[in-house]
């Protein structure tokens, strides 16, 4: 209570006080003449949200309000995840206006878990990978663990770590080294079916345990083209027998990624890549192939709406171990269909698309491919399905349209 | 007719006591509080939100007798390079156009605490302090609903943040009977 008699005292009078920047800071009436996002490394402003940017350009034209400096300031902190944002406000190349600089400050030190893959599929079980995260600037350093029985032929198992510099040369480059270490899990219509890569030995081709050390390089040659170079030292254990194969290749990815924006909140989005997986004897591998693969995605939104085309289309040649192999009709490829029923050893060959179209949370979408070995008959499939999605969580039924009987695939998932 | 009392001050700035009517007011023409961080961010366009403080106490700072906390709302005119003040509470006030030296001097000339009830021949110390309020602590102090109290104290009681300005000036032991009694403005212009 010792201070009691002052709260008494400047109560009513304190109160009557307002907001310090819309009354007291003259220059309130200045005009923002333009709004300006630097940062210590580019990279930290590149991440900005359309939404968000949207609102920094709306300043521009209006007087200056030091409150909506302040609240956006947090806002980018926070969509950022930045170490601190502040604001400057410099005189303007005309007299009565001003610009607006926001200043973004580093990365902070911080730990996320991160839910990469979760998803059941009624064909195929679970599959769920779990990681954690500790960035310090632009370090990060990422242990996780896998379980996935849906994106390749095998189930693998294991656990994934991972360094990455994500802002070396002025943010150009990226470094990131890879170590995965997995046991393998092999489905009976895989060990089983004829053509196996062994051939007439039942063993031979299949492995126990995989590990994978890949240290890549990521360079911004000139936005939007990004290029990866790296290197991937595979070790397979041989299952039964204890022998270790090598499968070191070369990794190669360029991508290309560009948004347009039309006039009545149209946005057109093309993002394509190709990768080359390229082992050879000269990098001590036992395997000596080339793994091509390209896609394409287009989105085109508009309103509520939204439109997505996505095509994949791979090429192996030489002898390559069964991981590499292409898989038709998991979750993302020929929805509804099962993997061991269209290809138990995966192909060597694949094209496909899957066309959605998404109005709010709903989507329907339809699927074609075909995948297969050389001297193989092309047979082009299809699925359709429906599904709904909100906030990182999904589910959705697929039919593989086909003769005969249909049995639909449910899956549901999230942050995938 | 100017009446002051000299007095001991800590840090480079002397403070002087002023009996204003009823009132006692302090100034120190030495003091330059417009300078390192708040400078730089009133030069930024922001404006900085100062707290004064003035404290009386009969037995040299052993219990507080009376206080008088104050609040300051500073911005620099980017196009014009002239400093503005509001000042905060009942009768809230602004000027525009000054140089720094005369939007300090405005502050402190506006910072008062009533003489009334005080014995004449009784000695008492005097206690200034100004702080500039860090950014995360403007909305806390000023805000819609107006100033957190207790928030307020509590930034005074404690000490400041490396690196927060602050300045603090002691005048004392000082006598009413000994300082002369002033009326009119033109008094406090020292």
């Amino acid at each position: 209570m010792r201070f009691a008699w002052l709260v008494s005292m400047l109560g009513s009078s304190l109160l009557l006080a307002g907001p310090p920047d819309t009354e007291t800071n003259v220059n309130t009436r200045y005009t923002v003449e333009s709004v300006e996002l630097a940062g210590e490394n580019p990279a930290d402003t590149a991440d900005i949200s359309k939404g968000l940017r949207g609102e920094l350009t709306r300043l521009v034209g209006e007087k200056l309000n030091p409150a909506a400096l302040d609240d956006l300031a947090r806002r980018i902190r926070r969509e950022l995840h930045v170490r601190a944002v502040t604001h400057r406000v410099l005189r303007g190349q005309k007299p009565e206006q001003v610009r607006v600089v926001f200043d973004v400050r580093g990365r902070p030190a911080k730990f996320e878990a991160s839910v990469p893959k979760l998803l059941y599929l009624s064909q195929g079980g679970f599959a769920g990978a779990v990681a954690g995260t500790a960035t310090v600037g632009s370090q990060a350093l990422t242990f996780g663990a896998v379980n996935d029985g849906d994106e390749l032929v095998e189930r693998y198992a294991g656990i994934v770590a991972r360094y990455e510099d994500k802002s070396l040369l002025s943010g150009r480059m990226r470094l990131r080294i890879q170590f995965e270490s997995y046991h393998e899990h092999w489905d009976q219509a895989t060990t089983a079916a004829p053509g196996r890569p062994g051939g007439a030995d039942p063993a031979a081709g299949f492995y126990g345990a995989r590990t994978n050390l890949e240290p890549v390089a990521t360079w911004v040659v000139a936005r939007p083209l990004i290029l990866t170079v790296g290197v991937s030292f595979e070790r397979l254990q041989s299952f039964p027998a204890a022998r270790t194969e090598a499968a070191n290749a070369m990794v190669t990815t360029l991508r290309y990624h560009r948004r347009l924006e039309g006039s009545d909140a149209n946005q057109q989005e093309w993002d394509a890549g190709y990768s080359l997986r390229a082992a050879t004897n000269l990098l001590g591998s036992d395997f000596a192939y080339a793994r091509h693969q390209g896609d394409v995605r287009y989105v085109y939104s508009w309103g509520r709406s939204e439109i997505v085309d996505d095509l994949t289309a791979g090429l192996i040649a030489g002898r390559a171990p069964l991981f590499e192999q292409f898989v038709l009709g998991n979750s993302s490829m020929l929805r509804g269909w099962s993997k061991f029923e269209l290809d138990p050893l995966g192909g060597s060959r694949l094209v496909h698309n899957s066309l959605e179209y998404r109005y709010r949370r709903l989507k329907v979408f339809y699927d074609s491919g075909a995948i297969w070995d050389p001297g193989q008959t092309v047979v082009l499939r299809h699925s359709v399905g429906v599904g709904v999605q909100q906030n990182g969580l999904f589910a959705a039924l697929a039919f593989p349209v086909r003769e005969g009987r249909i049995e639909p695939v449910f899956m549901v998932g999230m942050n995938y | 007719m100017g009446v002051c009392l000299s007095a001991q001050a800590f840090g480079a700035a002397s403070l002087t006591v002023i009996w204003d009517g009823d009132d006692l007011r302090v100034a120190a023409p030495q003091l330059h509080f417009l300078t390192g961080k708040p400078l730089e961010r009133l030069k930024d366009g922001a404006s900085v939100v100062f707290l004064a403080q003035l404290t009386l106490t009969t037995d040299h700072f052993a219990s507080i007798q009376r206080r008088a906390p104050e609040r300051f709302i500073f911005s620099y005119d980017l196009w014009e390079e002239k400093f503005s003040v509001t000042k905060l509470g009942p009768g809230q006030r602004m000027v525009s156009h000054l140089s720094s030296s005369a939007a300090e001097a405005w502050c402190l000339d506006n910072i008062a605490m009533s003489a009334s009830g005080l014995p004449q021949d009784r000695p008492f110390w005097l206690r200034f302090e100004l702080r500039a309020a860090e950014p995360k602590d403007e909305a806390a102090v000023i805000g819609e609903s107006g100033v957190n109290l207790t928030r307020l104290i509590e930034i005074f009681s404690r000490r400041p943040r490396d690196q927060q300005p602050q300045w603090t000036a002691e005048a004392g032991p000082l006598l009413l009977n000994e300082l002369k009694r002033i009326v009119g403005r033109a008094a406090r212009i020292l």
